[in-house]
Formats: structure tokens, sequence, C-alpha cells
């Protein structure tokens, strides 16, 4: 985990990290959110909507900018203030995702830092945009 | 940029930050008036004017801000 503080954080810092989607991390999110869409939950369904298998919850897939903002960038002493987000194109289970986010906008008087965060998939393609709005400790 | 047009900016931004395109500012409007203004969407505010502005507010800049006109004299201050 990092422990950058605003005093830390210039324009233009980033950090990246990746990750596998897994039939088990489906299994959780519903498990937590009820959504049994069966665009999600059921591959046969999917299937016939033109997939090649079940849809990751966009919002799974969103999941992991928490992950960038509370352990990379900036880490430790961040409390996220909010989220935007768009789900650019599907995610499927089994993909590998590389997380990034670069800061975009420091602002010392209310302690925030803006950060445009990316999920591209193992082909390249940005599946996720979002811009994150970090607050933290000075 | 003249006064007015700061005051147009500044009011393009606080609609745009409470998705109210009828949300009409005067000098004395303050956190009272607008339900969904809370210390979030002040942060929110402040960093979008920083961006429009191409400003940086400090600390004590802002910590006694009672009002709109408040926000529009440091806004006029720190572009002029």
């Amino acid at each position: 985990m990092n422990h950058y503080t605003l005093s830390d954080l210039t324009l233009g810092m980033s950090e990246t990290f990746t990750v596998t989607v897994t039939a088990e991390m489906m299994e959780r999110f519903y498990a937590i959110t009820g959504d049994d869409s069966p665009i999600h939950r059921d591959a046969a369904y999917a299937k016939g909507r033109g997939y090649p298998g079940r849809v990751v919850y966009g919002m799974l897939g969103a999941s992991f900018f928490s992950t960038l903002a509370g352990v990379y960038l900036p880490g430790e002493h961040c409390l996220l203030h909010g989220v935007e987000c768009k789900f650019a194109r599907p995610i499927f289970v089994g993909d590998t995702l590389t997380v990034s986010g670069t800061i975009s906008h420091i602002s010392e008087a209310v302690g925030e830092v803006e950060i445009k965060a990316t999920i591209t998939n193992q082909n390249g393609q940005k599946v996720t945009r979002g811009i994150l709005r970090a607050g933290l400790a000075q | 940029m003249d006064n007015q047009m700061i005051f147009d900016a500044v009011q393009e931004i606080f609609r745009d930050n409470f998705d109210d395109d009828t949300l009409v500012l005067t000098r004395e409007t303050c956190a009272d008036d607008i339900e969904d203004w809370d210390s979030l969407e002040q942060i929110n505010l402040l960093t979008a004017m920083e961006k429009k502005f191409a400003i940086k507010f400090k600390l004590e800049d802002v910590r006694g801000l009672k009002n709109v006109g408040d926000l529009l004299d440091l806004v006029v201050r720190l572009t002029a």
C-alpha cells in the first residue's frame, strides 16, 4: 500500500495494477448485491444476446477504482469523495484488466485530487473510464 | 474576464453541479438556500472553479466564504 499525502502528489503522477476477473468474483459480487440479471448470471442467455459469455458486472469492474485510490494512488490517506465512470466495453470472466490512474488536478485548499482512471483489457481495449475525486490528509 | 462573465461562469458551474438549469444566483445566495450545498458540494464547486478560471485557492481563501458574493470577490481577485 502507498502512503502519499497531498504534499507528495504532483500532476501526472500515475499508478497501475493488474487483476484477472474470476467466476468466484462474480459469485461474491452477486452475493453482496443480489443483482441476478441474467446477462451476468446465465451464459446461455448472454450468448443469446450476442456476447461470448456472461458479462461482468460493470460495477464490479469499477470497484477496482476503489482499490486504485485506496491502495495505490494516493493509498492509505485517501477517502473517496466521488467516482464518475463509463462502461465503454463489456468485460468477460477471465479477462485480465490493467487499472491505471493519473493525477489530473490537485486542490490544496480543499485537500482533494482528481484522478483520471482507465481500465484496459488484455487486448488493449479500454473497457472502463473514470474520474475519481479523492480527499486526503494534508 | 469581466465581473459579469465571471458571474455567468460561476452560475453555470452551480447549475452543472446541482443539475438545475433554472438555478439563479445572487450575491446573497448561501448554503442555506440550496438544499444540496453541503461540504462535499463545496469541494466540488471550488475545484470546478479552480479548473474553469485556472486559479489556485488557498485554505485561508476559502475558509471564511459565507455566500456567493464572497466567492465571486475571491475569483475576481485571483483572476485580476
